[in-house]
């Protein structure tokens, strides 16, 4: 980092290249023993594939809890609470257990039950008894980006409630969440929001960011072959911007991952299935653990490709003001942006990539060098580089 | 950056870009079944059904599974077709690009409507298996009249894609309003010759289909 930074007991005091001075908060980050969250992962896991009748609303809401333990920013200091909030998943379970028990009455399914009640507890433990430590904030908590988990969580809960409904009583709510899902997130979301589906909306992009973002095991596949990530070079979806007309609009392994799904769908009929999509999120969920973080999404999620075509368009943007940037490079790809933008390298303006989720906004310790409205110098400079194109 | 386009997977790519918004678009016309078929008939244009049918005959099987994926690759096929003389007329108004290109841009453009094919075949089904569990006017209502909605919303989004894909594809904005008509027309015909079920052809339709529903 060029410059000094000292740490207070009330705050910190940020200073680069003696340039700009700022107040950041101190902020109390929560500290839990490894061997807990692993011993929690393996009981999550287990329930999850081995003794399916646990209900996967239990299930969802335990990962949502793990989303908050991982994501040590996550309510600031205020552990206390974020362990309240996790005693939800308690009060689900004291409430669906009357439902299951009218719809499968059996000994086996009590203890079942049982189990899924005390694992609901894992978080609200964690959470208690997590140390915290002062550490150093990249910035204050944005509002935009609370405004966001809040959202990420509530639809997560949705997505749970209604699968967990449809596994007890058999129905199609699951199927309908879905549908409308694709029906938003295809036609409507792309035009105004740009890629806000995969920051904002995707469950599987809150369970990925819960269990995998800050897990530093080694990767079974840490890299990809360089092939595959010189596709986000080459076409449409990623590049900002006009484009080629003979440019590629998706990249290939984007666009194979497309072919499974839909011959299974086809092939075994599994259209109206109940099972099939919480297996199919799961099955991503784990083919997530082998890789990077995010990059399953990058490369292979067929969900984001249409989106990202259709959001180079959108009204909601983030704008980068190279003029006012001091290149100190906080908001560098690799830590910040869950696909993998080096902002600093956008000319213009955040490609269609970009998922909304502002994490680069509040890594940048600079205020007005990532924003939602460009700079007057940006706007020239901007305006002249369209001209010279023309 | 234009070297970029030559690499295998960035061929590759424009390959698929090609093949599977068809089959997206397409297979809805062939994954009807004897109980169904009338059904589809009436929702779909019935000559896109009776193609897809003729393949499904010359490819048949007795495993159900793979006849299933017949019938998909069936009407996918007669998609590609619908979609390569769409396309032939989209080259006509753009006329910047190689016939490929075209084709690729008249392909992904019509992911919405292909959207729309699924939610209408996915309404055929939930009618089917909700047969006798509500009144016939009720069932067609919830079922087929509210799909009205999905119509105007997804041909909607599919001159929206069109627009803001030709922009993106350098197209000049006068041409983007030629490429936009070339949508609408393609729509009015889609619609003029037979998409959705009239209350007439529900009223014709409904004894044929309690009858099949019954033998079954």
């Amino acid at each position: 980092m060029a410059g000094a930074s000292a740490q207070t007991a009330a705050g910190v005091s940020h200073t680069l290249k003696g340039e700009h001075t700022m107040k950041i908060p101190a902020q109390r980050f929560i500290n839990i023993n490894k061997y807990a969250i692993t011993a929690a992962i393996i009981v999550y896991l287990y329930g999850t594939f081995i003794s399916k009748i646990l209900q996967p609303g239990i299930l969802f809401a335990l990962a949502a809890g793990f989303f908050c333990l991982f994501h040590k920013e996550y309510f600031l200091s205020r552990i206390k609470l974020a362990a309240h909030i996790w005693a939800i998943p308690i009060v689900v379970g004291l409430f669906t257990y009357p439902m299951l028990m009218e719809k499968q009455p059996s000994g086996q399914n009590g203890f079942y039950f049982f189990l899924t009640f005390i694992i609901s507890f894992i978080p609200y433990i964690l959470l208690i008894t997590g140390k915290t430590v002062e550490a150093l904030a990249k910035k204050e908590r944005l509002g935009i980006i609370s405004f966001r988990i809040m959202v990420q969580l509530a639809v997560l809960l949705i997505y749970a409630a209604t699968t967990s409904y449809s596994f007890i009583y058999g129905s199609n709510v699951a199927l309908f969440f879905w549908g409308m899902f694709h029906v938003l997130t295809v036609a409507i979301l792309p035009f105004l929001f740009g890629r806000v589906l995969c920051g904002w909306l995707c469950p599987n992009a809150v369970l990925q960011d819960a269990l995998f973002k800050n897990l530093t095991y080694k990767r079974p596949i840490p890299t990809l072959p360089r092939a595959i990530d010189e596709q986000s070079h080459s076409s449409a979806m990623y590049i900002s911007g006009e484009i080629d007309k003979n440019a590629p609009y998706f990249p290939f392994t984007l666009l194979l991952s497309w072919f499974p799904m839909f011959f299974a769908e086809t092939v075994f009929d599994l259209t109206g299935v109940l099972e099939y999509p919480v297996y199919f999120m799961y099955g991503l969920y784990l083919g997530s653990l082998l890789l990077p973080w995010r990059k399953m999404c990058t490369h292979f999620c067929w969900l984001s490709s249409y989106r990202g075509l259709c959001a180079q368009g959108s009204i909601w943007r983030i704008r980068y003001n190279r003029s006012k940037c001091k290149f100190c490079k906080k908001c560098q790809a690799e830590e910040a942006c869950p696909f993998y933008i080096d902002i600093r390298n956008q000319d213009n303006e955040m490609p269609a990539t970009c998922c909304l989720c502002f994490s680069c906004m509040e890594a940048c310790p600079f205020d007005g060098v990532i924003t939602f409205k460009r700079a007057p110098e940006d706007k020239a400079r901007v305006k002249a580089i369209g001209k010279k194109a023309a | 950056m234009a070297d970029n386009y030559t690499t295998p997977l960035a061929r590759a790519a424009r390959i698929m870009e090609i093949i599977i918004p068809c089959y997206m678009f397409g297979k809805s016309w062939g994954i009807s079944d004897s109980k169904t078929v009338d059904l589809f008939r009436a929702m779909f244009p019935s000559f896109l059904v009776n193609m897809a049918e003729f393949f499904k005959g010359i490819m048949h099987t007795d495993n159900a599974n793979i006849q299933r994926f017949f019938s998909t690759v069936s009407g996918a096929f007669v998609g590609f077709m619908v979609v390569a003389i769409l396309a032939l007329v989209m080259h006509l108004v753009l006329r910047d690009r190689k016939y490929l290109d075209t084709l690729r841009f008249t392909s992904v453009s019509l992911i919405p409507i292909a959207v729309l094919n699924g939610t209408l075949s996915h309404a055929i089904k939930t009618l089917v298996e909700n047969m006798g569990t509500q009144t016939p006017d009720a069932l067609y209502a919830s079922t087929v009249s509210s799909s009205q909605g999905n119509l105007a919303l997804d041909g909607l989004f599919y001159l929206t894609a069109m627009w803001f894909l030709a922009r993106r594809t350098g197209v000049k904005r006068s041409k983007r309003f030629g490429v936009v008509c070339v949508g609408i027309a393609f729509m009015a015909v889609y619609i003029g010759i037979g998409l959705m079920i009239s209350p007439a052809e529900w009223q014709a339709l409904l004894p044929k289909l309690q009858q099949a529903l019954a033998t079954h």
